[in-house]
C-alpha cells in the first residue's frame, strides 16, 4: 500500500492524512509510515483525520504506537479533525485524553 | 426484515467485502446512523479477530449473515478455524498506552449481546443490537 499524503508546516510539524478506513488492512502501513517519519528526524506529528471515514482498535493501536515512538524521540503526536465516529471510538476506549485533538496544525505543540 | 449473506475464504479483501455486505443491508432499511456505526465497529472487531487468530492468520472459511429487523440488527459469523480460549465475561479495556487488546471489549461495549460458541462446524459469533424506538 502506498503512503498516505503528508505535508510539513512552516514550524516543522509533519501532517499525515490517512484516507478511508483505518482498520487491520490500512493500520500497519500508517504505523510504518509514522515510524519512518520519526526515524527521519521529525518528531512532531499531526494525524489529520478529516478524510478518515472509520477507525477501529487496529487504527487506535497504530496511533498509540506512533505516539509512543514520537515521545521517545522527544516529540509528540496529536490528531486533527476527527469525525464523530472517531470521537465515539476514542471515548469508548477511554483514549480521548491520550490522543489529544489539536485545533490547528501550526500551533499543535505550542506550550 | 432482510438477510444478507457473505461466504468467503478470508484474505486481504475480506474486511472490505464485509463492509460492502453491511452497506447492502443498510440500503434496504432506514437503520439509524448510530446503530449502523456501532454495528460496523463491532463487526470490524470480530472479523479482525477471526481473520487474525482463527487460523493464526491463515485463510479460513467464513460465513457472515446480516439480519436487519424492525427492532434490531443481528450479525452472525461462522468460521472453520481452531477453537478460541475466550471468556466474554472477563472483557475489559487495557491500559491507555497499550497498543492492542481493545477489540473484543469495544465490540462488547457497543452491542446488546455478544456471544461465542464452538461446535463441530467451527466457531460461531452472534452480535446483536437493538434499534431505538
Amino acid at each position: 500500500m502506498s503512503d498516505f499524503a503528508t505535508r510539513t508546516t512552516e514550524s516543522g510539524v509533519v501532517v499525515v492524512q490517512p484516507t478511508g478506513r483505518l482498520n487491520m488492512t490500512a493500520s500497519p502501513s500508517l504505523r510504518k509510515q509514522l515510524s519512518n517519519i520519526v526515524e527521519g528526524g521529525k518528531n512532531r506529528i499531526v494525524v489529520d483525520l478529516s478524510t478518515t471515514d472509520f477507525i477501529d482498535s487496529s487504527g487506535l493501536g497504530a496511533l498509540i504506537a506512533s505516539l509512543k515512538v514520537a515521545r521517545e524521540a522527544g516529540g509528540d503526536l496529536c490528531i486533527a479533525a476527527p469525525s464523530p465516529q472517531v470521537c465515539t471510538v476514542l471515548e469508548l476506549s477511554n483514549l480521548d485524553q491520550l490522543l489529544r485533538t489539536c485545533d490547528s496544525e501550526d500551533s499543535a505543540f505550542d506550550e | 426484515m432482510s438477510e444478507h449473506v457473505l461466504e468467503v475464504q478470508t484474505g486481504p479483501d475480506t474486511l472490505a467485502e464485509i463492509q460492502r455486505t453491511l452497506e447492502l443491508a443498510w440500503a434496504e432499511d432506514d437503520v439509524p446512523e448510530y446503530t449502523k456505526m456501532c454495528m460496523e465497529l463491532a463487526v470490524s472487531e470480530i472479523a479482525t479477530n477471526i481473520i487474525a487468530y482463527s487460523a493464526d492468520g491463515k485463510p479460513v472459511r467464513l460465513r457472515m449473515a446480516v439480519d436487519v429487523r424492525r427492532d434490531s440488527v443481528g450479525v452472525t459469523f461462522t468460521d472453520d478455524g481452531h477453537p478460541k480460549p475466550i471468556d466474554l465475561g472477563q472483557l475489559s479495556m487495557p491500559d491507555e498506552i497499550a497498543e492492542s487488546g481493545r477489540g473484543l471489549a469495544l465490540a462488547h461495549r457497543v452491542l446488546d449481546e455478544l456471544s461465542y460458541w464452538r461446535d463441530p462446524q467451527g466457531n460461531h459469533w452472534t452480535l446483536h443490537r437493538r434499534r431505538p424506538e
